[in-house]
This record gives structure tokens, C-alpha cells and sequence, in this order.
């Protein structure tokens, strides 16, 4: 399979922070690769050396076949950008916003097939400063397509949307797919890169922690995720003690991930509930999802 | 070919949004209208006034002449500032970076529109001075007045991009346009003749881009024939739009300050 993105132990440092810390990975022709982290863990950084708006310290990059700090017109010409953020001059219509775009691709697709894609028809000749938020990001993602790009990139495109916007911006993301048109995205949703990303890759502290398919990755965790609300006037350390296993605290639920010794904690962990009277309020006891892979992965039990 | 082509897209682009703008289109013509109007009718009455360069000329030419100097400036130097600080916040010249169009054609689309806004200020200047002030208006002082336009919109381009750097914020240039327009406007013989402003100021003056602008464009429309020609204007502002230029070279960048 052909690669559209080969990255090889790429390092960036600001300053003694390494933002990048030697990372590898290569993306495919054709698939949605995820770059999954928090905030600061350097997937923007990752994503600017790709697009070459930074160069790396150290690896080597290589995009389309091309090194991105030396990329020319007609490397630009295949690529799209979709940013984390972005603002239109108001007082253009969509439509005009996205003509002045297509004209400067070689190759760009027609502006009315695009806004379809993206489903902004109707709202071709409205003015931008009078669109919703939702909507302007679909001119986001309509800028970033209308060049016709063999590689598009995404990053947190749905940050700040509310749940029916998402939805509706996965509907494009998969629309695309089906045009062959490979991409990267970065997102800190789990629900979204587990439905959209063929591949994908962890990151924490500058690394990659864990990469694949992710239900390869949810099975490789191999176990069952039993988490129930931090009880009050209890240290987790006394909980970890009793149950006999390390529990971590997040958003203020107490979780483990359990393998062989699952039935052993349960039973120890109801023993003292009832011998206390502290009632496990909330427990589950559930197969993992994407959201415990990165728990696990990134340990952000802090 | 398909650079110019680029680059008047953008200009177009640009000149789009501004004329659907009312606020800055009235701003940009009416600030200079007015302290044209109110100007020359305060100083009618004191006769001539010494311009900088010694001439003594009708209140009319050197409103007529400073007053547009003045407009080009702030429109230019505060448009560009704020034009390239808001498109550079919002993503949009990151964008435009990671795409195919020649980084020059957006420069070249800044100078374009700006020639043509500044064009438009000047037809209006000389309309009023001529038909409301009766300012004798001669073909080789107007083709002065396009020429110096060019001049001036190439320098404060130049000198607002090389300190795009520094603004955080539109509304930051936005305010530091016109404060500094308005601070050299002082100092430059444009609202006050140089006569009443101390010596050293109109010294430190002549090297600064205004006065030399403000002053050709008194002279060419105060002197009875040819055009006042003066080469200094050409040799200080080309050195400040190519400082400007090679600074911003240097400075200027395409992605968002804010992180």
C-alpha cells in the first residue's frame, strides 16, 4: 500500500520543552489516520511540521513524497488544510470567500459541487458574518477541499460544536472518504476518532504511546473497565488497598481495568461497601472503550 | 501571468469589502473632506501660508495638498495594518501560506487595492478644492498627484508591514494607525503651517515619510507651472519603503501570534 505520509523519529523542541519527541508513523493513501492526545501532548506541533509550517529538529518528514519545508506550488496544490480555528472576512458571501480560495489550485472543483459536499447550497450567497458557528466551519471544511486535495488536514475540526453539528461534520468527513481522499486528524473526542479513523495513534508528552485500528487497540487492552463515583471521606489509596488493585481518579470516577482479577476485586470491593455502608455509587462494570485505551496509554490519572 | 491575475483577484477581493463597508469608506473620505473644509476656512484669512520649503501658497492648495498626503496615509498605513493583523489572527493568511498562490500576489493585491482607494481619495480632494474652492487645477499637477500617490502607497504598505510584528490585534492597529497619522500630521505641515511649530520638529520632520509627501503635493498644486518636482520626497520615501520592505521580509509572518 502506497504511503502518502512517512514521519521517521521526527523531533521538535521549543526552547528545554520537547514538544515532539522522536515520533514515527506513516499514514496510507486513502485512510483517516487519528492523532489522539491532550492538550499540549504535540499533535498540533506534529501536524505543523507535516503541513511545514515548522521544521523538525531532528527525523526526517516526508509528505507526498516531499519534504514539506521545501514543498512548492505544486505540492500545495494537493494538499488541504482544515484549521483548529478560523474567521472569514464577514462581509464576503460564501460564496465568494470560496471563489477567491479555488482560484488559486490548479485544479480546484467547482465551488457550487463543493458547497454541496458540504451542505452550505442554500447558503451560497449569504453573507459569513451571518452564519452559525456550525456553519462556518463547514466553510472551513469547504476550503480545505475546494483545491480538490489528495491529502487533507484536520485539526480539532469539531472543537466547540454542539452534538448534532459533530454528527452532521462526520457525514462530510465520510462523504470524503468515499472520494478517495486521505486524511489526518487530530482530535481530543474519542467517540470521533473511533468512528472515523481507520488508523491511529496516541500521543502523550511528545510520544506515541499506542498506535493502531482501534478496536485493535480496545482489544489489546484485553480487559473490563469497572469504575464507580470517588466516595467521599475515602482516600483512593485506602480503596486500592482494600480491592487490592491500582484504581485511578478521573472527572472525579474511580476506574480500573480488569483482567483475570476482575471477580476478586468485585467481590472485595462489595465486602467492604457493605462493611463500611460506603455505597459504590454508580458502579459499572463495562467492556473498554477508546476512552480507557487512552487513559491507559497516556496515564492521566493526575 | 497567472500571478497578476492572482493578485488583482485579491485587490477585488479587498475593494469588495470595503465598499460594503459604510463605516470606512465614510471615515477615509470624510476625515479629510472635513478638516479640508474646516481647515482652509480657518486659515483663509491670513493670506498666504509659508509652506515648509519656503513657497508661499493659497490656504486652498496647502489644505488641498497636506490633507490628501494625510488621508493616503492613514487609509494605507492603518489599512494595512489592519487588514494583514485580522486575516493573520484569524487563520486566514496561514491558509493562503499553505496554498498554492504566490505569497507576493497577496502583497501585490494589498498595494493594488490601496493605489485604488488612495486614487479614489485623490479624485475626491481635487474635486472639492477645484469646484467648491475654486483651486486652478493644471493636467501635469494631477498626473504629480497620481505619481506621488504611487509613491506614498508603495512606503506606508512597506512600513505597516515590516511592523505587523508588533500588533497583536486589529483593534490594536487600529489605533495605533491613525495615532500615529494623526501625531506626524502635526509635525509634518499638515494640519498647522510649519511656520508655528518649532524649528528642530520641522528638521526631524523632513526625514519621516509625511512631510515630504504632504509638501510635493502642497508645492505641485501651489506653483503656477511644472510640478514643484522635488527629488528628496522621492529618495526619503523610497528608503522607508525599502527598509520597510526588507524588515518585513525579515519580521513578517504568516501564522497567528495568539497562542
Amino acid at each position: 500500500m502506497n504511503s502518502v505520509i512517512e514521519v521517521d523519529h521526527l523531533t521538535k523542541r521549543f526552547g528545554r520543552l520537547v514538544a515532539v519527541d522522536g515520533v514515527s508513523f506513516s499514514v496510507h493513501e486513502g485512510e483517516i489516520f487519528g492523532l489522539l492526545g491532550e492538550n499540549g501532548a504535540g499533535k498540533t506541533t506534529t501536524i505543523e511540521m507535516l503541513e511545514g509550517f515548522q521544521s523538525p529538529d531532528s527525523g526526517t518528514v516526508h509528505v507526498l513524497g516531499e519534504n514539506p519545508r521545501h514543498g512548492h506550488r505544486h505540492w500545495r496544490d494537493r494538499i488541504g488544510l482544515v484549521l483548529q480555528e478560523s474567521d472569514f472576512d464577514p462581509l464576503h458571501t460564501v460564496r465568494e470567500t470560496l471563489t477567491l480560495f479555488a482560484s488559486f489550485f490548479s485544479n480546484p472543483r467547482n465551488v457550487g459541487e463543493t458547497l454541496e459536499l458540504v451542505g452550505l447550497s442554500d447558503k451560497a450567497n449569504e453573507r459569513v458574518g451571518r452564519l452559525s458557528g456550525g456553519q462556518k466551519r463547514r466553510v472551513d471544511v469547504a476550503l480545505g477541499i475546494v483545491g480538490r486535495p489528495v491529502l487533507l488536514f484536520l485539526d480539532e475540526p469539531t472543537t466547540g460544536f454542539d452534538p448534532v453539528a459533530r454528527r452532521e461534520f462526520w457525514l462530510v468527513i465520510e462523504g470524503l472518504r468515499e472520494t478517495g481522499t486521505s486524511m489526518v486528524l487530530t482530535t481530543h473526542y474519542m467517540e470521533e476518532a473511533e468512528r472515523l479513523c481507520d488508523r491511529l495513534a496516541i500521543m502523550s508528552k511528545g510520544q506515541i504511546v499506542a498506535e493502531g485500528t482501534s478496536s485493535a487497540l480496545i482489544g489489546a487492552v484485553g480487559a473490563t473497565n469497572v469504575r464507580f463515583e470517588f466516595p467521599q471521606n475515602v482516600e483512593l489509596s485506602t480503596l486500592c488497598s482494600v480491592a487490592g488493585t491500582n484504581f485511578i481518579l478521573h472527572d472525579n470516577m474511580v476506574m480500573a481495568l480488569l483482567g483475570d482479577e476482575l471477580d476478586s476485586v468485585l467481590l472485595r470491593l462489595l465486602q467492604w461497601s457493605q462493611s463500611t455502608g460506603t455505597p459504590l455509587v454508580g458502579l459499572e462494570v463495562v467492556r473498554p472503550t477508546l476512552n480507557d485505551v487512552f487513559l491507559g496509554a497516556t496515564g492521566s490519572d493526575e | 501571468m497567472r500571478f497578476i491575475r492572482l493578485s488583482f483577484s485579491q485587490a477585488f477581493y479587498n475593494l469588495r469589502a470595503y465598499l460594503r463597508s459604510a463605516r470606512t469608506v465614510l471615515l477615509g473620505v470624510i476625515m479629510p473632506v472635513g478638516l479640508l473644509v474646516i481647515l482652509s476656512w480657518v486659515f483663509a484669512h491670513q493670506g498666504k501660508i509659508a509652506a515648509a520649503a519656503g513657497y508661499q501658497m493659497s490656504a486652498i492648495s496647502f489644505y488641498a495638498g497636506g490633507l490628501t498626503a494625510y488621508g493616503l496615509m492613514l487609509g494605507t498605513f492603518t489599512g494595512v495594518m489592519v487588514a494583514v493583523v485580522s486575516a493573520r489572527e484569524a487563520g486566514w493568511l496561514k491558509r493562503f501560506r499553505a496554498s498554492p498562490m504566490p505569497p507576493g500576489s497577496y502583497l501585490a493585491g494589498q498595494i493594488i487595492f490601496n493605489v485604488l482607494i488612495s486614487m479614489g481619495l485623490v479624485v475626491v480632494m481635487m474635486a472639492i478644492a477645484a469646484l467648491v474652492y475654486g483651486l486652478q487645477l493644471r493636467f501635469i499637477a494631477l498626473v504629480a498627484m497620481f505619481c506621488y500617490t504611487l509613491l506614498g502607497v508603495f512606503c506606508f504598505t512597506a512600513i505597516a508591514l515590516a511592523i505587523t510584528r508588533l500588533i497583536t490585534t486589529p483593534e490594536m492597529g487600529s489605533s495605533v494607525g491613525p495615532f500615529v497619522t494623526i501625531t506626524l500630521s502635526f509635525t509634518s505641515g499638515v494640519f498647522l503651517p510649519p511656520s508655528l511649530m518649532p524649528r528642530w520638529l520641522v528638521d526631524v520632520s523632513n526625514y519621516l515619510p509625511l512631510e515630504p509627501l504632504a509638501q510635493s503635493m502642497q508645492t505641485t498644486l501651489a506653483v503656477p507651472v511644472g510640478t514643484g518636482f522635488s527629488l528628496r520626497t522621492f529618495i526619503v520615501l523610497g528608503i522607508w519603503g525599502v527598509v520597510g520592505f526588507v524588515a518585513a521580509r525579515w519580521s513578517f509572518t504568516w501564522q497567528p501570534l495568539r497562542r
